[in-house]
């Protein structure tokens, strides 16, 4: 049973991250549908209009749930939190400055439109969908370093720890299966949804609208065909990758039969894993089964249906394979740690992954990272602990901060979530719906 | 000393440059996000009182301007609370840890306003003007909480709950017996093992009273701070200044077993003082943060874990402070959009847009002067007497109370009355700079902090008095306008012409106001509890890397304002938002 600090950094991370990718498919999508629009297929426009305005409403929820989890981390994890934001200049800076780009670029192609000069907005609109890409590069890094901390080293003379950022990108066998698994993943998921929107349309409208909601069915069918089979590969790449942390591999396919080192899943989450696999089938054979026909012009309003929902499952593979790769190491910040403390990951192995410290330094540095290493204290997680042999290492006090889980606090966290939660679908059936008609509008000209 | 090295003899100036930079961005367009909703709010109001079609237009189009801004302040706002994590990560983990209530509460501060201020822009057409002011006021709400709690942590910082400062009005300077110094609870199961004699005799440890199961104590800050720095460099026990007030007839007494139970208690796993031999080693085995977190986590959890922050003496006069300025920029900037369109105001204009343009201008003009007016007489004067009250070393810096500098209040004789204003009375005396000892922070122990001079600069003053130089130009220039339209006269085009630099001047003001509020609060970054390079990140970036940040942020701001620029002055085809 998972407790309540990392459930509530689950639900916050979830809604965040699905919105994130599908932040990162129109990003690239909205402007190139304008690019198409200004190159002659005018229709395309009311497409890149309608697509940037959902886009904007998912930039914004996700911003809100990411601010969420960033104060929902410090206030639980303050010392964890202090420790990665003394080690992690690099990779966050770099999120960070595409962060600072991907807003102005967004709010310069939105509000610009039809202000700019065509030149300009396209170059706002590449640099939209260039700063989309980049910005999830440091944050993966950061995942990658929370399943193995490559790159990691130990100044005894300072007593500082640091982290050397290009051997943490390039020794560590997890960031690039990562990242790019991540960024097809964004690209597959919002294509399909997209399309699945406009199959719908295409069968429930009619006239020019019918031609143009088909023409964007047929613009995203190859690359939706492409990215699906990529997420195959990427997701046998990135499961191999994960060899190297024996306690997260475990937990995901030893129940399924594969095994590293002979070990056992001490959290069993192969489940997880069970219905994303699931999931990917339904999409596949979705895509398989209605695609062409929708693409011939057949098909009926049900293909259209089948097509949404296979969309919408792939957002939902989305989350449930982030929930897959943070539980899957649970209750441990960093993957690779119980199999450090237990030998199964030995110390010597340890600089292959640009781990630099050194030998007389061990014991304060273990002493240091098991001060932060554990994400509670639950029944659960002492069992764990005792089974993996490695309970001397942690505290027996609370690694939550106690004072940041008290019931009120909870009670009016849970409120005020669920008012979010509202607020959120509120906003987006505003932006789904029309408005009024223009007469009853005030004048907007001044 | 010059001013620059003066100041930039202080830990980490690259790194609190960049600060400076991402926050004072932040808090520049943030201002809007405070003030234009509020005003929307009261044009609002005015419309359903007179049904003037003018007060819905002006709701209108300030909404337009904050829901870019607003936009634009949460992108800073990220950009800003990410600085804070690389930058000062030991100072965010102590904010997360010890005072996070109000930074977690702020997430939903900020989902009040995204939902109202959207609500208000994208929904105008769907609700009723009663509907809709009720969301402009939910939404101005939604900002001012955010605000509040923001600036809690803010106050907290400039004067902690619990502070005790080192000098009284009557001229009594306090800093031969070790103030200033914090009150903090220390947890019963740890004072046997102290020579609270010693600590009374040598450190000037004052017991202020008992609770059930802690003992009050007021500790100078020049121990506080080095506890802090103990406490985040990794020191044990053995190695910190604490060994020197050991009671070493308890701890010669103590069994593994009880310092086992003690360590655990204290959240020391037990593998971590495996290997000592005897209890006493076990003991200075531990690590000092450990203990300081208990110890201040029985302080926090005395005060009030949700109310420590609001219980800072400066943080009413923080807040109306910072809302008055909020007000007093955003009056100011929608009176020099309103000027310009005066000034721009073609002789056979639309009479309907001329009466438009002419009420709304007399509208901003009376606010912007009412704000200001409140923010000199009142918020400002608040703000004075907490400062002069919780922070003497900055009030002596910014009244230039000293013989080595040319001081301008003594230049204008402001001095003479600024006791009756500060304290309230014209016999008490403003604390001398020079009478100030320049190692009052520091921990004679270890040597610490690394700084020559723990006061503020002294260069503050003219930064002071140049924004209180600054800010009664504007009153005036805001009485004069206001005055003008009360009595419904046009003001001439070079009153007009001087609207457009209003909001400059009046940004400029406010942010010569944080410069005083920040620096003054150095070498502190949380003001007798953590310096600047504790609270610093253990592998600060170089300078070139920062600068390049710096340059970065710089260019995206400019490039926005352009944005902005566009968007509210360079007509497009018909807006189509929803």
């Amino acid at each position: 049973m998972v407790g309540l600090s990392p459930s509530l950094l689950a639900l916050t991370f979830g809604l965040h991250i699905t919105m994130v990718n599908l932040g990162i498919g129109l990003a690239w999508l909205v402007p190139y549908f304008k690019w198409r629009a200004e190159r002659g297929e005018k229709e395309l426009e009311a497409v890149a209009r309608s697509l940037m305005r959902f886009y904007a409403a998912t930039y914004g929820i996700a911003g809100v749930f990411g601010t969420a989890f960033t104060v929902f981390l410090l206030s639980y994890y303050p010392r964890f939190l202090g420790f990665a934001g003394n080690i992690t200049m690099l990779p966050f800076g770099l999120s960070i400055l595409m962060i600072a780009l991907h807003f102005f670029s967004i709010t310069s192609f939105w509000y610009g439109w039809d202000r700019w000069s065509k030149r300009t907005h396209q170059l706002i609109g590449a640099l939209l969908a260039l700063s989309a890409t980049l910005i999830p590069l440091g944050f993966r890094a950061v995942f990658a370093f929370l399943n193995i901390p490559a790159g990691l080293g130990y100044d005894p003379e300072t007593g500082k720890f640091y982290l050397d950022t290009i051997l943490a990108l390039t020794k560590n066998p997890t960031f690039i299966p990562l990242y790019i698994k991540s960024i097809t993943a964004a690209f597959t998921a919002t294509f399909l949804l997209v399309a699945g929107v406009y199959a719908y349309k295409y069968y429930t409208l009619s006239g020019k609208e019918k031609e143009v909601a088909l023409r964007v069915v047929k613009t995203l069918a190859k690359p939706i065909g492409i990215g699906l089979g990529l997420m195959l590969v990427l997701g046998l790449w990135y499961a191999f990758s994960l060899k190297t942390t024996p306690y997260k591999f475990n937990n995901i396919f030893a129940p399924l039969g594969w095994r590293i080192r002979g070990g056992e899943a001490y959290f069993n989450t192969s489940w997880l894993f069970i219905l994303k696999i699931l999931l990917y089938i339904f999409q596949v054979a979705v895509v398989t089964l209605t695609l062409p026909k929708i693409l011939r012009g057949k098909g009926s309003k049900t293909h259209g249906k089948l097509l949404l929902y296979a969309g919408l499952a792939a957002l939902l593979t989305i989350a449930i394979g982030e929930y897959l790769n943070a539980f899957s190491q649970y209750p441990f910040f960093i993957a690779a740690w119980p199999d450090i403390l237990a030998n199964n990951l030995p110390l010597d192995k340890l600089p292959d992954y640009g781990v630099n410290i050194p030998q007389a330094s061990l014991n304060t540095v273990i002493n240091t990272v098991n001060s932060i290493a554990l994400l509670e204290n639950t029944k659960t997680t002492n069992k764990i602990l005792e089974r993996l042999g490695i309970s001397q290492y942690f505290p027996s006090t609370s690694t939550v901060n106690e004072i940041a889980v008290e019931e009120p606090v909870v009670a009016l966290t849970i409120g005020f979530l669920a008012l979010l939660l509202l607020a959120a679908a509120y906003l987006v059936y505003i932006l789904l719906t029309p408005a009024k008609k223009a007469e009853e509008q005030v004048p907007r000209t001044y | 000393m010059s001013s620059v090295a003066y100041w930039s003899s202080y830990p980490a100036t690259s790194d609190r440059l960049l600060s400076f930079i991402g926050i004072e961005i932040h808090w520049a367009i943030l201002q809007y996000v405070i003030g234009l909703p509020f005003m929307a709010f009261i044009a609002l109001l005015l419309y359903m009182r007179s049904k003037d079609i003018v007060w819905k237009k002006l709701a209108w189009t300030l909404a337009k301007g904050f829901i870019i801004v607003f936009a634009v302040g949460a992108a800073t706002g990220t950009a800003s609370e990410f600085g804070l994590v690389l930058l000062w990560p030991n100072l965010t983990e102590a904010a997360g840890r010890y005072i996070y209530f109000p930074l977690y509460m702020e997430v939903f501060a900020f989902l009040i306003e995204v939902v109202f201020l959207y609500m208000l822009w994208y929904g105008w057409n769907r609700f009723s003007p009663r509907s809709l002011a009720v969301i402009a006021f939910l939404g101005f709400l939604g900002a001012w909480y955010s605000a509040a709690m923001i600036l809690s942590v803010n106050s907290y910082m400039v004067a902690p709950t619990g502070i005790i400062p080192a000098y009284r009005p009557d001229g009594t300077y306090l800093y031969a017996e070790g103030y200033p110094k914090i009150a903090v609870y220390i947890p019963k199961d740890i004072i046997p093992l102290l020579n609270i004699t010693a600590l009374q005799d040598r450190a000037h440890v004052d017991v202020l009273g008992t609770t059930l199961d802690a003992v009050e104590v007021a500790i100078p800050v020049k121990v506080v701070q080095q506890l802090v720095r103990e406490a985040w460099t990794g020191t044990i026990l053995k190695n910190s200044i604490l060994a020197n007030f050991v009671n070493k007839t308890t701890v010669a007494k103590l069994t593994p077993d009880t310092v086992s139970v003690l360590a655990a208690k204290l959240g020391v796993p037990s593998a971590a003082l495996a290997g000592q031999k005897t209890a006493v080693d076990m003991l200075l085995g531990v690590p000092v943060k450990n203990v300081l977190d208990y110890i201040l986590i029985t302080t926090v959890k005395h005060i009030g874990f949700a109310t420590i922050t609001f219980k800072s003496p400066v943080f009413p006069a923080t807040f109306i402070h910072v809302i008055g300025s909020a007000l007093t920029v955003s009056g100011f900037t929608v009176l020099a959009g309103y000027a310009l369109r005066l000034l721009r105001m073609p002789s056979e204009a639309d009479p309907e847009y001329k009466r438009y343009i002419e009420k709304t201008f007399k509208f901003a003009a009376v606010f912007a002067a009412l704000a200001i007016a409140f923010q000199g007489f009142i918020s400002g004067h608040e703000m004075g007497v907490a400062i002069a009250e919780w922070n003497p070393e900055k009030f002596a810096a910014i009244e230039g109370a000293s013989t080595h500098i040319v001081s301008l209040s003594r230049l204008l004789h402001t001095d003479k009355i600024m006791p009756l204003i500060a304290y309230g009375s014209l016999s008490a005396k403003l604390p001398d700079y020079d009478m100030i000892p320049s190692n009052y922070c520091k921990c004679s122990l270890a040597g610490t902090p690394p700084v020559s001079d723990c006061r503020p600069p002294i260069f503050l003053h003219y930064v002071y008095y140049t924004k209180i130089g600054l800010a009664i130009l504007l009153g005036l220039y805001g009485l004069v306008i206001a005055l003008a339209v009360v009595r419904n006269r046009k003001p001439r085009d070079f009153w007009l012409k001087i609207a457009v630099i209003a909001p400059v001047i009046a940004q400029l003001v406010s942010t010569l106001g944080w410069v005083v509020r920040e620096v003054g609060r150095k070498p502190w970054t949380i003001y007798g509890v953590m310096t600047v390079d504790v609270a610093r990140t253990f592998n600060p970036a170089p300078t070139w890397q920062l600068a390049l940040v710096a340059a970065f942020f710089i260019s995206i701001l400019l490039a926005l304002i352009y944005v902005v620029y566009r968007l509210l002055w360079v007509p497009g085809k018909a807006e189509n938002h929803v």
